[in-house]
């Protein structure tokens, strides 16, 4: 395949170069990288390095000539004649910004010598063809001025660089054309249906200054409604996260954060999250929390007698597993009868079938009975609060605070209603607080 | 209004001053017969001459001295530094003698002389043509920084910076020469010290320099479909800084996102968020993010150069995490 060597860009103003010295006669052999010809620029002189091997052919530029960046001097063939090159396919010619596209356009073009928007400064994308000086059809020379390019500095004009016909034209005066793309088709026979047609305008890659296009998954507005799900849990310290705007606001108003962070709002807390606060510090104690899609509430209860109630049991009426006796208190809120309930301690689950409320008739039920209700126990964890969204049944949490425990119970909106809900966490709370209820 | 391009905008700055005042000249590389390679001084050496348009040798730190003393002894000169990666070409004459002179001469020398240079990245320039190094000179006490972003703002700054009495350093995008504004025919200079509310918003504030307020005023947009009113500020010289808007601003949208295209390390952007911090702790309702280019030498990749700046869409993408309330950078 022979290879166009064509006047390099060497410079940033650098319209053209004159060749100082030809390093190899026509027909040598030529190394890839060895150096084939000296240029001068504005700036310097250079030597430039063969880009392939083979012979130079073809030469047309002679010493002393000034060339534009961008025209092919000669050719490296692969013999000495370079006979092949009327026969082989046309070499692409080499452009500063790489290797040209091809045209983007499935319409079919003609063959022949492909003509690119040429690069004549660093900072050039594209040039504006100004004016084509043939028309589709018309004979044309290598040195014959083919169009007129304007970049942001200057208008330049450019030759043909091969002979022929003008078999296509595929850019029209006053389009603008990204620099290595085809935007002429020189042939070497007449062509038959010479074509003339517009560019396709091709969107600047990289302008990070461009306008972008509406982002396609638009985005909600940003709505006060909380989302638990995603937020990190409360700092493990138990200091309250919140912006600088927040707190001053809280402090001027007298309002306390840390009721958010009982009532399970997740933090940190911003400016918005004071409308919460507001209602929370003017409502009762035992406050629910209606998430979209499901009901939360929560409810604060002294542990003593609790806890004295499980030693009594233990020691008076051998019932040591406190597992059984917080789901015999879940499934007589629940319902007052008989309920399937699964208890979460430690990692573990174990599901009981309750039947009534005496104590001690918790069985522990088969892995295949899908339970009524879940109660996880988090007591010895250092949870503070806990708002995990509803499950697939009603969950009933156990956490431990500085005074007693709190209780959290959550479930779907469908699994009951808001007051049967309310009936049951407080019922619970209830036997908590005061376990002799259970026995009455 | 007529609508011009930056450079123009500049070239009719230059012109207008030194019609205006004789002491005025031009000196650098390629400024004369080459008008830049930028070609942003074009036709001033017909108007004015080779005695007033002065084409140097490479030699930064050569001319620039001469620039100084020239200044001190009551020239005002200005110094076209080809690229602003050279400034590191000209540190002590810049820092050490122009920046101080005043000072050191208990005020009986003074230095007015301008260093009009540029930034900008995604020019596919490589790593030493491509750099936004604001931050250098901004750091030194007795130089000016002024961070024109659009063409009215390059006129109105220039005059400003040639008639200021002490070393200016005027950034230009160079990647905005080309890009047209509307700037009025009659004469009109911008003062130091004051930033321009480019968009009026509520909800958070965009403060952005140079090259990135476009970027800014884009996310802007993208931000107004999605129901976030964003407030975009050009504190437009960067020394001085106009605070006081800054701060209005923040008081009244409690966010801000400050984006600079300097490196984010030790840069610009964290300079703007630390003041912002210091003196609006109590209105902020998040913390202020810093968006500067990625602190990598600038890649010659387009892909990867393009990745190594401030976007829309990821100015946008932090504005709404900030409004939404998300926990950002969380310890």
């Amino acid at each position: 395949m022979p290879l166009d060597v064509i006047m390099p860009a060497l410079g940033m103003t650098q319209d053209t170069g004159v060749i100082l010295a030809w390093h190899k006669q026509p027909g040598a052999p030529v190394k890839e990288g060895e150096a084939l010809f000296e240029v001068e620029t504005d700036k310097a002189a250079m030597e430039v390095e063969a880009q392939g091997s083979g012979y130079l052919t073809s030469v047309s530029a002679a010493v002393g000539d000034e060339v534009p960046v961008g025209q092919v001097l000669a050719r490296i063939s692969e013999t000495p004649e370079g006979a092949e090159d009327a026969s082989e396919r046309s070499p692409q010619p080499q452009s500063s910004s790489g290797t040209p596209k091809a045209d983007p356009q499935d319409d079919a073009v003609p063959e022949g010598e492909q003509v690119i928007m040429p690069a004549l400064g660093m900072a050039q994308d594209a040039g504006l063809i100004v004016a084509w000086h043939k028309k589709p059809g018309d004979e044309v020379a290598a040195a014959d001025v083919l169009f007129d390019v304007e970049t942001d500095k200057s208008v330049v004009e450019v030759p043909a660089g091969h002979d022929g016909f003008v078999a296509a034209l595929l850019a029209e005066q006053g389009e603008e054309a990204p620099v290595g793309d085809v935007i002429a088709i020189i042939s070497r026979e007449k062509p038959d249906a010479p074509i003339s047609r517009s560019a396709k305008s091709q969107k600047r890659p990289g302008a990070t200054t461009a306008l972008p296009e509406a982002s396609a998954k638009a985005q909600e507005p940003a709505s006060p409604a909380r989302k638990p799900s995603t937020r990190p849990p409360a700092a493990a310290d138990g200091r309250i996260l919140a912006s600088p705007k927040t707190r001053r606001l809280a402090l001027e108003k007298g309002l306390d954060l840390s009721l958010l962070a009982e009532h399970g709002y997740p933090q940190p807390y911003h400016v918005k999250d004071l409308e919460t606060l507001e209602q929370l510090a003017t409502a009762p104690a035992r406050q629910t929390a209606d998430t979209a899609s499901g009901r939360y509430l929560s409810a604060e209860v002294k542990s003593d007698n609790f806890d004295a109630f499980v030693t009594w049991t233990a020691q008076e009426l051998g019932l040591t597993d406190t597992n059984a006796l917080l789901a015999g208190f879940a499934a007589t809120s629940l319902n007052g009868k008989s309920a399937n309930v699964a208890l979460e301690a430690f990692g573990e689950t174990r599901v009981y079938s309750i039947q009534g409320r005496r104590l001690g008739n918790a069985v522990q039920a088969g892995e295949d009975i899908t339970p009524d209700l879940r109660v996880r126990d988090l007591r010895f964890g250092r949870l503070t609060s806990v708002q995990t969204g509803p499950e697939e049944i009603p969950v009933v949490s156990i956490l431990a605070t500085a005074n007693g425990l709190k209780l959290t119970f959550e479930c779907r909106s469908e699994h009951m209603d808001a007051s049967a809900a309310i009936n049951l966490l407080s019922d619970f709370a209830g036997r908590i607080e005061q376990p002799l209820r259970h026995l009455l | 209004m007529r609508e011009i391009t930056l450079s123009q905008a500049v070239n009719e700055a230059l012109a207008e001053e030194m019609r205006r005042d004789p002491t005025t000249f031009i000196l650098g590389e390629d400024v004369a017969e080459a008008g830049t390679p930028f070609k942003v001084l074009s036709g001033l050496v017909e108007e004015f001459g080779t005695e007033r348009v002065i084409d140097t040798p490479i030699s930064e730190p050569g001319f620039l001295g001469i620039a100084v003393g020239a200044a001190m002894t009551g020239a005002r000169p200005i110094v076209d530094l080809m690229f602003g990666d050279f400034l590191y070409l000209v540190m002590d004459q810049l820092c050490n003698q122009a920046a101080k002179q005043h000072y050191m001469s208990g005020g009986k020398l003074s230095v007015p002389m301008v260093v009009r240079t540029n930034l900008g990245a995604t020019r596919r320039s490589g790593a030493q043509h491509s750099q936004s190094l604001h931050a250098l000179v901004a750091h030194i006490p007795g130089l000016k920084v002024a961070m024109p972003s659009s063409a009215y703002e390059a006129k109105g700054l220039m005059k400003t910076a040639i008639r200021d009495n002490n070393p200016v350093v005027i950034f230009e995008d160079k990647l905005m020469y080309q890009d047209k504004a509307p700037v009025p025919e009659e004469e009109y200079l911008i003062p130091f010290g004051e930033a321009n509310i480019k968009r009026e918003g509520s909800d958070i504030t965009l403060i952005a320099t140079s090259s990135m307020v476009q970027v800014a005023e884009a996310a802007a947009k993208i931000l107004e479909a999605e129901g976030i009113s964003a407030e975009v500020i050009d504190p437009r010289t960067i020394v001085p800084l106009d605070e006081q808007t800054l701060l209005n601003s923040i008081r009244k949208t409690s966010r801000a996102i400050v984006i600079d295209e300097g490196h984010q390390n030790y840069g610009i952007t964290g300079e703007i968020a630390s003041r912002l911090n210091e003196k609006a702790f109590y209105y902020l309702d998040a913390p202020v993010l810093r968006m500067g280019a990625m602190d990598v030498p600038v890649p010659f990749s387009p892909v990867l150069e393009d990745l190594t700046v401030p976007t829309p869409e990821g100015v946008a993408e932090n504005a709404r995490r900030l409004c939404a309330g998300e926990m950002i950078h969380a310890a």
